[in-house]
């Protein structure tokens, strides 16, 4: 059974950019400083792939789903991934209203919801887990029980300013259970699984 | 010279309390959630030890409101070490037991640094944590990570520029996998890089 996992990554103080992203910078004002555990690359997704090991080893999670779920705004800022994120996997991209031109290369629009677009992601992802991007889009998942588990890059940086991965969440404890801690050079690699709203 | 570390346990969402935190509810609603790895202070193993360690601290750096909300501890934190409150408003009255009130956050720092001698200093409280860290003045960070979203409430990071402050991970202590689920935590501590 496919799982949806959130894959972020984010400030000791809780940022996933920095202050003032936009189209431009995509991670805000200094937020590549987040990116820092990733390989030097560009363009492709896949260039990015750490040397280390702990790196390599989540990248290579990452890059082995079987379709991505991603906000509409992740994804304008991420220039789409040209139509392509990894290997030609369905990207179903949540948003409340298409635009009138159709989604570059492997790319689709869904307006119908959350809970649609987990449905149409766990149908394309052929058993293979579900890549999940965007904190809008993390927390509509979470809100409606559909993230099973996080991948976050925990950055030794506070940024003080910028857009948060948790905010706007209900007062309902959501529990969770440390599955993996990797240590890599310059982040600690938390994976945690979902257990229940509670 | 003696070392300012922060201790505060923390949802993986960063907060600290649950919401409407006050007098009569110090952690807010259900924040009580978040000291569930304290049932294991006094017992061997990565929790016990890094209680010990807040408990052999040589003085102590809190805020007013945490302060206030703790019941001023009785003017007893632990062992009789001095506590130093830091305030905009100096209260009417002598301090209790072994507590100074301080209004400048340097001052606070520079005298609790020197009165805790051989040992280190322990900060406690969001605000105190927000005060020094604007200053430069906080050493070390050490943050039971809870593996919980809280959802709402009163976070610890909150209130500063956009000027990074750069950390190291110097310590991870992880309760073992015997340990039930209520009461897992991740021990996370980070020491402040000096601005080169």
């Amino acid at each position: 059974m496919s799982k949806v996992v959130l894959d972020m990554s984010m400030s000791v103080d809780g940022f996933i950019t920095g202050p003032d992203d936009g189209l431009d910078q995509g991670l805000g004002v200094n937020g590549e400083r987040l990116h820092d555990w990733l390989g030097a690359g560009s363009g492709d997704p896949r260039s990015y792939r750490p040397v280390d090991g702990p790196g390599a080893t989540v990248f290579d999670e990452l890059m082995a789903t079987g379709a991505v779920i991603v906000g509409r705004r992740t994804f304008e800022f991420a220039g789409g991934w040209a139509g392509d994120h990894h290997d030609g996997v369905p990207i179903f991209v949540l948003t409340h209203a298409a635009p009138d031109e159709p989604a570059p290369g492997h790319a689709r629009y869904v307006t119908d919801g959350i809970e649609s677009c987990v449905a149409q992601a766990k149908a394309a992802a052929g058993g293979r887990d579900i890549l999940l991007h965007g904190a809008a889009t993390a927390q509509e998942c979470l809100r409606a029980g559909l993230l099973d588990e996080m991948e976050l890059h925990l950055m030794p940086v506070l940024l003080g300013q910028g857009r948060r991965l948790f905010e706007d969440m209900p007062p309902d404890h959501i529990e969770l259970e440390l599955l993996r801690d990797l240590d890599g050079p310059g982040v600690l690699h938390l994976r945690y699984r979902v257990q229940s709203a509670g | 010279m003696a070392l300012i570390r922060l201790y505060m346990t923390m949802s993986l969402d960063g907060y600290v309390t649950g919401p409407q935190d006050s007098v009569d509810a110090p952690l807010g609603i259900n924040g009580f959630r978040l000291f569930n790895w304290l049932d294991r202070r006094n017992e061997p193993g990565p929790s016990g030890q890094v209680f010990t360690e807040l408990m052999s601290t040589r003085a102590v750096i809190a805020g007013r409101r945490t302060y206030e909300l703790a019941g001023r501890w009785q003017g007893d934190h632990h062992d009789g070490v001095p506590v130093f409150v830091l305030t905009h408003d100096v209260p009417d009255g002598p301090p209790p037991g072994s507590v100074r009130y301080v209004t400048d956050v340097r001052e606070c720092a520079a005298r609790a640094r020197a009165s805790a001698g051989d040992g280190d200093v322990m900060v406690h409280g969001a605000g105190a944590a927000q005060a020094l860290l604007r200053a430069r003045q906080l050493d070390e960070l050490e943050l039971h990570v809870v593996p919980v979203l809280l959802g709402q409430g009163r976070r610890l990071f909150d209130n500063l520029s956009a000027e990074h402050i750069e950390l190291d991970l110097v310590r991870r202590l992880t309760t073992p996998e015997v340990e039930e689920l209520a009461r897992h935590v991740t021990h996370l501590r980070y020491r402040v890089r000096r601005p080169s």
